[in-house]
């Protein structure tokens, strides 16, 4: 009978485990931590950055502003640079958990479109650099849509059962309360920040009514869903429906992705870079801010992504058929029927998410 | 059942006890009376908390005042039942094999069960996506129940599995040589004594699923909203953590309530069959 | 071979445990972006993989963080156990089942609040190391009492009559008779661990990425081949380690004497 004790049993874990740990690389001095979404800067861009400061360039990522938010609130630190959407910047600057910019270090900002620049949710831009934009509109199937013969220019397409009859179970709306019900206020003529009672109430009943012939509440499967085909209108971003098209090209499908923002009106979100107070590195932060507002470099995430992009010496290095594109770059009228997000009070949120699971479980 | 209260006491059961014990209380219990008493708090301007003191029962008259948190509620135990039963029944045979398999192989057809979760949950969700998607069976509620029985089918089968090992054949034999066929041998022998199995893959089982968000909102249609889904989205959408809070004291009560009954249940129930044990 | 039926019920289930694998495994060979149907063979993705830094810091990070909070959670959860089963301190069972049934949200909330605001500890591979464990005891636990329940506890008292020390019974005679269930337990602490997203979320400092994380945010737009590569290696990666474990330590894996 042999029985090794216990203490060998765990070395045969815990030695490799010890050995792996040795391996882990020393945190360099000069590294500058951005939180940032996924894939919003290109590893090219990247490297040419790090040897620009002589520095390395940490990313974390999250995928929703507040998933961030959510974070930070909860006591995490260090990192420098956040990209927050309009909405976030606001209630950033209002806890008090930004540092201003030193506008001195940042000759690049010049750079900017004006109609970008002194938003509401940061008068003055003292605390965030527009960065990235998108529209939250409608992609579709051009060959199906085509074929049944509707239109694409209008929320009515997701709204409405007389064109959602011939769609039923190939529509896919976010899953997000704000989202929708942005669409719907917009569907209905008020405003995304509408929140009258009663207004809130006809969008309910509109959702519900058109709720039998979605297919689900998509944030991310919508993009796959469209260019496989299994899905043929969709409700969401801009830079997911080029996404989608994109990859239906690539993979030869024999239809196409279009996408077009509703006449009716829609939602933009603004993405901007923000200081974050835990920071340690301020001088790096404002060295990458500048560097990214390069032309050049402010348009890697339009070419990456198909994001809107702020910045006016990025146009001529951003590939013609995205500038070009309208879902992407809304021409100025249109951006006149653009209206960005901004947050309720936690009276408003509490009851709109009451709404949405009603929503969701009737 | 003979606790055996008898050992000396002292030493060794301090040494086995307060190890547990202390690292839970430090790093479960303390860090979730802060969340517990978020749920008694108010939600800040800007999301989070408001400042201390104010203390306020807003979230938890929201909560009960409705009917249709309820009715999520109703639903998500429904769901993790179903999961549970449904693992019950495709752990035991898989259990059962393993523990009569001869030795040598009885660890590598463990090793098989538990292998597959060693790649990534989203990865393997997608990879139900991809095979739910052409079946036409995406985006609804079956394919929500795929997803969670998929998901927490080795919880079943490795504690069915480690109990169903111990089982002793002769008694088998025994009832064989009674005369006894299979079906009864099963029902009156193997079944009573795996229950502690059952219950403890059961609880494994059931209590995760009511936490679940991403196999709703991944594989289930306009109507797939559970518990978890509610929760995430006080924290991950909506800002309001005293709600998430409420919503998630209610759950861990409920769940306990129901593991505390079934325990004394199952101690009721099981009087019968431990003159076998 | 005997009882046909229980081979063919149990190939069923391990048929649909595997499923979804060979989706994976097949997909990381195919010579398409879009992940949706098979175009031709190609081991690019497996070469993109090697050079991706980030993503092989990843996969250790995660590797570690696993294999030591598995075992350090295989430890104390066996404790819980065995002291539930035979001392049956009253809180034991509400300590221990309350972190598995409490959401893992609020579980990784909850850690961050109490590691930033109450100890003011800077986060890193040490909060996820207690995180991770403080959510596996559970599991561990709830499977070992699972095995002791309904034990003969007369050969404990045999043993203690014949005078063995506690120590010895232990390793003698407990140790072997749980260890199936410390190896299930060690194996779920471990997946649990390798896969855990959103409580690492939350308690991962900066800088300190897991894989789980970095195919979150990868994933948020579709599974790319390169994704299911990783799976498909870290699947192949798990199988060597604990091939290598058995051969340094047969006695894991075949604890019963």
């Amino acid at each position: 009978m042999k029985s090794p004790s216990a203490q060998r049993r765990l070395l045969a874990f815990g030695v490799p485990a010890v050995l792996l740990l040795a391996n882990l690389p020393a945190s360099a001095a000069d590294t500058l931590y951005l939180y940032n979404w996924n894939n919003y800067i290109s590893e090219d861009t990247v490297r040419r950055f790090e040897a620009h400061c002589g520095c390395r360039l940490n990313q974390d990522y999250y995928s929703d502003n507040e998933e961030m938010l959510a974070k930070l609130e909860a006591g995490a630190v260090g990192y420098d640079l956040l990209v927050p959407t309009g909405n976030a910047v606001e209630s950033l600057i209002r806890r008090q958990a930004l540092r201003e910019l030193d506008k001195s270090k940042l000759p690049n900002l010049r750079n900017v479109k004006r109609e970008f620049l002194d938003a509401w949710f940061d008068p003055g831009n003292r605390h965030s650099v527009p960065y990235a934009t998108s529209v939250t509109l409608i992609g579709y199937n051009v060959g199906k849509i085509q074929e049944l013969g509707l239109p694409t220019d209008t929320w009515a397409l997701i709204f409405e059962p007389k064109y959602l009859e011939k769609l039923k179970g190939r529509v896919t709306v976010l899953n997000s309360q704000r989202e929708l019900m942005a669409a719907a206020m917009k569907y209905l003529g008020h405003s995304v920040q509408e929140h009258d009672p009663a207004r809130w109430d006809e969008a309910k009943r509109l959702i519900l009514r058109a709720k039998p012939y979605w297919a689900a509440f998509s944030n991310s499967t919508y993009i796959k869903d469209l260019a496989i085909g299994t899905v043929w209108v969709a409700h969401g971003y801009s830079n997911d429906m080029f996404r989608a098209q994109q990859d239906a090209a690539a993979a030869q499908r024999p239809f196409s992705i279009g996408f077009a923002t509703p006449k009716e009106g829609a939602v933009l979100a603004v993405d901007s870079l923000v200081l974050h107070k835990s920071g340690r590195r301020p001088d790096l932060a404002h060295r990458f801010i500048d560097f990214m507002l390069a032309g050049e470099n402010a348009a890697d995430v339009s070419n990456l992504i198909g994001a809107g992009n702020p910045n006016a010496a990025a146009t001529p290095y951003i590939l013609p058929e995205i500038a070009a594109n309208p879902g992407i770059f809304p021409p100025p009228a249109e951006l006149k029927r653009l209206e960005m997000l901004r947050d309720f009070d936690p009276k408003l949120r509490r009851t709109l998410s009451r709404m949405w699971t009603e929503i969701k479980v009737r | 059942m003979s606790a055996p209260r008898t050992q000396p006491a002292g030493l060794t059961k301090w040494a086995v006890t307060l190890p547990p014990t202390l690292f839970l209380l430090a790093f479960f219990l303390v860090p979730a009376l802060i969340v517990v008493v978020a749920g008694f708090r108010e939600t800040g301007e800007f999301g989070g908390l408001a400042p201390w003191p104010q203390v306020s029962l807003d979230a938890w008259r929201f909560l009960l005042g409705d009917v249709i948190y309820l009715e999520v509620f109703a639903r998500s135990f429904l769901v993790a039942a179903l999961t549970t039963l449904i693992c019950i029944v495709l752990a035991y045979p898989l259990a059962w094999l393993i523990a009569r398999s001869p030795k040598q192989r009885r660890d590598v057809l463990v090793l098989l069960v538990i292998l597959p979760f060693a790649s990534n949950f989203l990865v393997r969700i997608y990879a139900w996506i991809m095979l739910l998607g052409p079946a036409n069976l995406l985006y609804t509620p079956l394919a929500v129940i795929v997803g969670m029985v998929y998901a927490h089918l080795p919880f079943m089968v490795l504690p069915l599995y480690t109990n169903l090992e111990k089982h002793d054949p002769a008694l088998l034999e025994a009832a064989q040589d009674l005369g006894a066929n299979a079906w009864t041998r099963f029902w009156r022998v193997t079944f009573p004594l795996s229950l502690p199995g059952i219950f403890s893959g059961s609880a494994l089982v059931f209590i995760p699923v009511l936490g679940m968000f991403a196999a709703p909102e991944l594989l289930g249609g306009t109507g797939d909203i559970l518990i978890g889904n509610l929760i995430k989205e006080q924290f991950l959408d909506n800002r309001d953590w005293p709600l998430g809070s409420a919503l998630a004291i209610m759950l861990t009560a409920c769940v306990l309530a129901l593991a505390g009954l079934s325990a004394w249940a199952a101690k009721r129930g099981m009087h019968g069959t431990e003159a076998i044990t | 071979m005997k009882r046909p039926w229980l081979w063919a019920a149990s190939l069923a289930v391990y048929a649909f445990l595997y499923l979804p694998l060979a989706v994976v495994v097949l997909f990381s060979f195919n010579d398409s972006m879009l992940n949706a149907e098979w175009v031709g063979f190609t081991t690019r993705w497996y070469g993109k993989l090697l050079h991706d830094e980030d993503m092989l810091q990843a996969a250790a990070n995660s590797l570690l963080i696993a294999l030591v909070s598995s075992s350090i959670a295989t430890v104390l959860g066996a404790m819980a156990g065995l002291a539930m089963h035979r001392y049956r301190p009253p809180w034991m069972p509400l300590l221990v089942l309350t972190p598995v049934a409490m959401p893992e949200i609020l579980l990784g909330v909850s850690l961050l609040l109490f590691f930033r605001q109450v100890l003011d500890l800077s986060l890193g591979l040490f909060s996820i190391l207690v995180a991770h464990i403080t959510f596996s005891i559970g599991f561990v636990a709830v499977i070992v009492r699972g095995r002791l329940a309904g034990m003969d506890e007369s050969i404990f008292e045999a043993a203690r009559d014949l005078g063995a020390t506690p120590w010895a019974t232990f390793r003698r005679i407990t140790l072997p008779l749980i260890m199936p269930a410390l190896l299930a337990g060690f194996l779920m602490a471990f997946t649990l661990s390798i896969d855990d997203f959103v409580i690492t979320f939350f308690v991962a400092g900066v800088g300190v990425n897991t894989l789980p994380l970095q195919i979150y945010s990868m994933i948020k737009v579709a599974v790319t081949p390169e994704v299911n590569a990783i799976s498909t290696l870290l699947m192949a990666l798990t199988l060597t380690l604990i091939l290598i474990a058995a051969r340094f330590a047969p006695d894991v894996l075949k604890g019963r004497s």
